[in-house]
């Protein structure tokens, strides 16, 4: 049991957060959550996580300035891949999160499917 | 108990006067004995000699006695996914049509009123997640609201017996829930903080207006308690709350076409719902 990848979801939407844990356990991840962008970075300095999923929109500190905080910070914290998640779909919404460290992006409305294959692919782990 | 002696018809008529005024709530001498026995409870909970003793304090509304009062006589019968057909056409077709002409990542905000210990809210809340596949794309809002505060409390905590349960497959108990102490489970966090809680009167506007606007109500089973001017007055609120095009669903033997000509019927296929006209203004 010790070897489940560890995901931290970064939502402020308590539906969401459940939503995808719902998911995500389920196809043998571990699942922390957080807030906020501040929550979030708090949790990094003490747990190593494979994975961030982060949305854009959140009170206090939005995603993207979560994740170029998270890339100036040594280096276990800053080379945590990072999965972004929003309702926005425009080109310059994909390259702002991209120049704020984004490993990815996914527009919601999140397929359960979608959500685990990218979730494996960015963990490392076999498709 | 205490041994009180019932009371006289304008002792009766007295209190079922006032308890219409406060709540909407009709009671007549053919519920004698259903009021009766809770007003017997409240005197002998507060030590209470004689009926007039009992009144004053409760007039004066000494140590909240009215909230007491008005909590001894709301009725609290609801378990999980109870009329569920209704949940299924919130999903099949309520929000379907609510979300057409709505931006991704914008508000959906649905109600629940009287929300009792929360099993309706929290009801919808499950539901979505496990039947509609937008739920990340919009900022859902969920509120529960009653008049009965003792309730609100027991919702906020989230704390359920097998019978609230009963409906739901152990599947989905297991998957959100977790057991507490004997034949009791308590909802996931995030599930409890997914619902907010106030408390409000149906026929006060002040307080329904507080409450903002909605694209989805579901007020069951509580009107059938009104008088006629009352829930006229409470379907008035109700319209008000409302966002125009936005839906409201009662209980089963209720139909809102006898209460107010405000609303339009819709049928779908999984219940009878009730609409504010989309270009439907306030009503005043």
């Amino acid at each position: 049991m010790n070897n489940l990848k560890i995901i931290l979801i970064v939502d402020d939407a308590s539906l969401v957060r459940l939503y995808y844990r719902s998911i995500l356990e389920p196809a043998g991840f571990r699942v922390m959550e957080a807030l906020n962008g501040v929550e979030a970075l708090e949790k990094l300095q003490s747990v190593t996580v494979d994975l961030l999923i982060v949305d854009i929109n959140m009170p206090l500190m939005d995603g993207l300035t979560m994740l170029e905080t998270l890339r100036q910070k040594e280096l276990r914290i800053a080379s945590t891949p990072a999965l972004i998640t929003s309702t926005e779909s425009a080109e310059k919404d994909f390259a702002a999160a991209r120049a704020a460290g984004a490993n990815h992006y996914l527009v919601k409305p999140i397929d359960r499917d979608a959500l685990v294959q990218f979730a494996r692919m960015l963990c490392g782990e076999p498709l | 108990m205490t041994d009180a002696p019932p009371l006289s018809r304008e002792e009766f008529q007295q209190l079922c006067d006032y308890l219409y005024r406060r709540t909407g709530m009709v009671f007549t001498e053919t519920k004698r004995y259903y009021v009766e026995r809770r007003v017997h409870e409240r005197m002998s909970a507060t030590a209470s000699l004689t009926f007039p003793s009992y009144f004053a304090r409760l007039r004066s509304n000494a140590h909240a006695e009215l909230e007491h009062f008005i909590n001894a006589f709301t009725v609290n019968e609801t378990y999980f996914y109870r009329e569920d057909h209704q949940l299924a056409c919130l999903t099949n077709d309520l929000l379907v049509e609510r979300t057409r002409s709505k931006k991704a990542g914008s508000s959906i905000r649905i109600w629940s009123v009287p929300c009792s210990t929360g099993e309706e809210p929290y009801s919808i809340a499950l539901w979505l997640l496990e039947n509609w596949p937008l739920v990340d794309d919009y900022e859902i809002e969920i509120l529960g609201s009653d008049i009965d505060t003792q309730v609100l409390a027991h919702a906020q905590e989230g704390i359920f017996g097998k019978r609230a349960l009963m409906r739901l497959s152990p599947h989905l108990v297991a998957r959100y829930f977790s057991p507490y102490q004997e034949d009791q489970w308590k909802i996931l966090d995030e599930l409890r903080d997914s619902v907010r809680f106030s408390v409000v009167n149906l026929v006060e506007r002040n307080d329904t207006r507080r409450q903002g606007r909605f694209d989805v109500i579901f007020c069951r089973n509580v009107l059938i308690y009104f008088d006629d001017a009352s829930r006229r007055i409470a379907a008035e609120n109700l319209y008000e709350n409302l966002l125009p095009g936005g839906f409201i669903c009662l209980g089963h033997t209720e139909s809102m076409s006898r209460i107010s000509p405000l609303f339009e019927v819709r049928r779908f296929s999984d219940a009878i719902v009730y609409q504010r006209p989309a270009g439907g203004g306030d009503h005043e």
